[in-house]
């Protein structure tokens, strides 16, 4: 994507499009009337997102200790901090440095801020004004970081020339920004290699003061340079004990940071541009107003971004449905075949079928009722057979009555009701030999048993038992020689 | 971040967007999910029917069988009269024949108004409704033999089923009364009538 990368110096502003590493040529706007103008043409034409390098004598940076906040109260101590040291700039912002490891753990800030809000407004009224989504607003010092994150060397000096603004030289302490200083220069590149060479001892007495780096340690002097100035640069300066030089190849460094620009000259601008635009810090100076039109392209984004997941997600979610309903047709189809079979293979049946009205089930059911019901009511000679051809054996005994009737309750274990004989008879022939009157209805009873039957005698011709009364009449006693017998017969399974 | 209406031209595009993917969303899983359910009830309707038809044709097979096994026993109960309404001048004739054919020295009946018949122990009946008419009857016997072969011509030769649940035979004492033997038999004429026949 295209980005429409600003500079801004002391004296000079313009505007370069960045686009798949490639840095285009500047163009340049002057600061009237005339030059905004021109910047506002420029802006309809580029309406890319924008990012703004600032790099002016005007940025101010505090180091202050504070404690360490969450939340609101963090947003408020901030606040009051902004409001005591810039009151008069929107264009600030606050690094969280360090957190110290004793006592009671506070945080050590860095403050920093563009002092002159004025130099900035212009050209930020204009992107405002066109609706240019401005990713932020950068100072020189800030986006540096990453071209010293592979030196081992906790006290760095970097040194950066830049063409429009100056020779800026930044101090890192462990690899986080102290502080930043930025010399003009009026000429081309010798003018930079004196100005590095006059400044630089100024700048290390300076950090003394702040005994930094701490005695007994070295500060690295990092200089970005071409090739063709390193000579005249090394010529310039001299190592010492504190002082310690080294040479960035400027065109070692865009190649580091996938730049796709030829540096020819050892202005700086450039390179630092393409890294702006590569790598953007999460903090610079703009606010929320400045920032506007970029959050709306993020909004906007975002909302493309949601349609398109709902689309793709709702069009997965159907393709499964459909998917899995076209399986559930593709599984419905030889069911119905099945049915289809069946059902022809019933009419086939049903056809053979005699031509007659009562259904089959009914007929089965009439007839194994009637079956069944049969056993109910035996014939009487089945019933009655056995007990005849005992009685045949029996000539001593007369049948006085006979009777049968079905029951139910003493079936079992026969599935079919039992009938129930009772044979009233007498015995003749016995006189007073009641012993041996007994044992021939003993045997009678037993042979009947031994026939299938079930017999309980509910009378007998003589009560023998305690409970009974006997007499000594001999004729009542041979008239009353009568028995009842209940004989049970049940169906053979 | 603050929004106004001035930003809403702004997003208007994306807005569009948003809402048209909710809309195309909303449309295409309605109408999948719909089309998922609907082929998801054919199916369960499909398999219903299988089902169905299995158990018809389980169901024509048996009766198949049926038909084969019991149609002849069936038909010989319709011929009996047995099943279908009952008919009273059916046995009234059988029983005069019987009288005339002289198996018994006599013999009386009383056929009694029909009734329900529930057998017991209890049989499965189906559609069938299963009556009785019960008919006692008081026969004068020569010997116990006669009651027999009474009995046997009773069940032979007479259109119907004729139950005979029991019998009680009686010796006479000798030179009171004209008959040897008195037989006091009950049982009840059994129809039964499919309740979906007319």
């Amino acid at each position: 994507m295209a980005s429409t990368l600003l500079f801004l110096s002391a004296d000079s502003f313009h505007a370069s499009i960045w686009q798949g590493g490639k840095l285009g040529a500047p163009q340049y706007f002057s600061n009237d009337a005339d030059g905004r103008e021109q910047f506002s043409l420029f802006l309809k034409r580029h309406r890319n997102q924008a990012y703004m390098l600032v790099d002016v004598i005007e940025e101010d940076f505090r180091l202050e200790t504070v404690p360490h906040l969450m939340g609101s109260a963090r947003r408020d101590l901030l606040a009051r901090k902004f409001e005591q040291f810039y009151r008069g700039s929107p264009f600030r912002q606050a690094t969280l440095l360090h957190r110290q490891e004793e006592g009671r753990r506070d945080d050590e800030m860095l403050f920093s801020a563009l002092t002159n809000p004025q130099r900035i407004s212009p050209w930020l009224d204009a992107l405002l004004a066109n609706h240019i989504p401005l990713v932020g607003i950068y100072s020189l010092p800030n986006i540096s970081t990453p071209l010293i994150k592979n030196i081992e060397s906790d006290h760095v000096l970097l040194l950066s020339w830049e063409k429009d603004a100056g020779l800026r030289q930044t101090y890192f302490n462990n690899k986080r920004l102290h502080f930043s200083r930025l010399i003009p220069i009026n000429g081309g590149s010798d003018a930079f290699s004196e100005s590095v060479a006059s400044e630089t001892p100024r700048t290390q007495q300076y950090l003394k003061s702040l005994s930094l780096p701490p005695p007994g340690e070295v500060l690295d002097v990092y200089i970005i340079c071409h090739t063709s100035d390193r000579v005249a640069l090394q010529t310039h300066l001299e190592a010492n004990s504190d002082l310690r030089y080294t040479y960035l190849d400027i065109q070692e460094l865009g190649k580091r940071i996938k730049s796709k620009n030829e540096y020819t000259s050892s202005d700086a601008t450039p390179l630092l541009l393409h890294l702006l635009a590569a790598t953007p810090p999460s903090s610079h100076y703009a606010n929320s107003d400045h920032t506007h039109f970029h959050l709306m392209c993020q909004l906007r984004r975002l909302m493309y971004a949601t349609a398109a997941t709902i689309t793709l997600a709702s069009s997965l979610w159907s393709g499964l449905a459909f998917w899995q309903g076209r399986e559930y047709v593709a599984e419905t189809e030889p069911v119905n075949m099945q049915t289809e079979r069946a059902l022809q293979q019933t009419q086939l049946i049903q056809r053979s079928f005699a031509n007659t009205t009562v259904p089959a089930a009914d007929m089965k059911t009439a007839v194994l009722m009637a079956r069944k019901l049969s056993q109910y009511s035996p014939p009487p000679e089945n019933i009655l057979r056995d007990l005849t051809l005992v009685l045949d054996n029996f000539k001593q005994i007369n049948v006085v009555k006979i009777g049968w009737h079905p029951s139910a309750a003493d079936a079992a274990p026969s599935a079919y009701p039992a009938q129930v004989i009772t044979f009233d008879g007498n015995l003749a022939g016995f006189g007073s030999e009641y012993r041996r009157a007994l044992d021939y209805l003993a045997r009678f009873q037993l042979a009947l048993t031994q026939r299938g039957y079930t017999v309980t005698a509910e009378k007998m011709p003589l009560d023998v038992s305690s409970r009974g009364i006997i007499s000594g009449d001999i004729q009542s006693n041979s008239s009353s020689a009568q028995f009842t017998l209940k004989i049970i017969w049940r169906q053979k399974e | 971040m603050s929004f106004s209406k001035d930003d809403l031209p702004f997003l208007k595009l994306s807005l569009g967007a948003l809402a048209l993917s909710l809309a195309l969303a909303a449309g295409m899983i309605t109408y999948s999910d719909s089309y998922l359910a609907k082929s998801q009830q054919a199916r369960a309707d499909a398999q219903k029917h299988l089902l169905d038809a299995r158990a018809q044709l389980v169901a024509a097979q048996g009766d198949q069988e049926n038909m084969s096994s019991y149609s002849q026993e069936y038909l010989s109960l319709q011929n009996q009269k047995v099943i279908g309404a009952e008919q009273r001048l059916d046995w009234m004739e059988g029983m005069e024949k019987l009288r005339q054919q002289g198996f018994v020295l006599d013999f009386k009946y009383t056929i009694s108004p029909q009734q329900g018949y529930v057998p017991n122990p209890p049989v499965e009946a189906g559609n069938f409704q299963l009556s009785r008419s019960n008919m006692s009857m008081q026969i004068d016997l020569l010997h116990e033999e006669q009651l027999l072969q009474f009995i046997t011509a009773l069940h032979s030769q007479l259109q119907g089923w004729f139950m005979l649940d029991g019998c009680t035979l009686t010796r006479a004492t000798a030179g009171v009364e004209s008959t040897p033997l008195k037989a006091e038999c009950s049982g009840g004429w059994f129809t039964m009538k499919n309740r979906n026949m007319p």
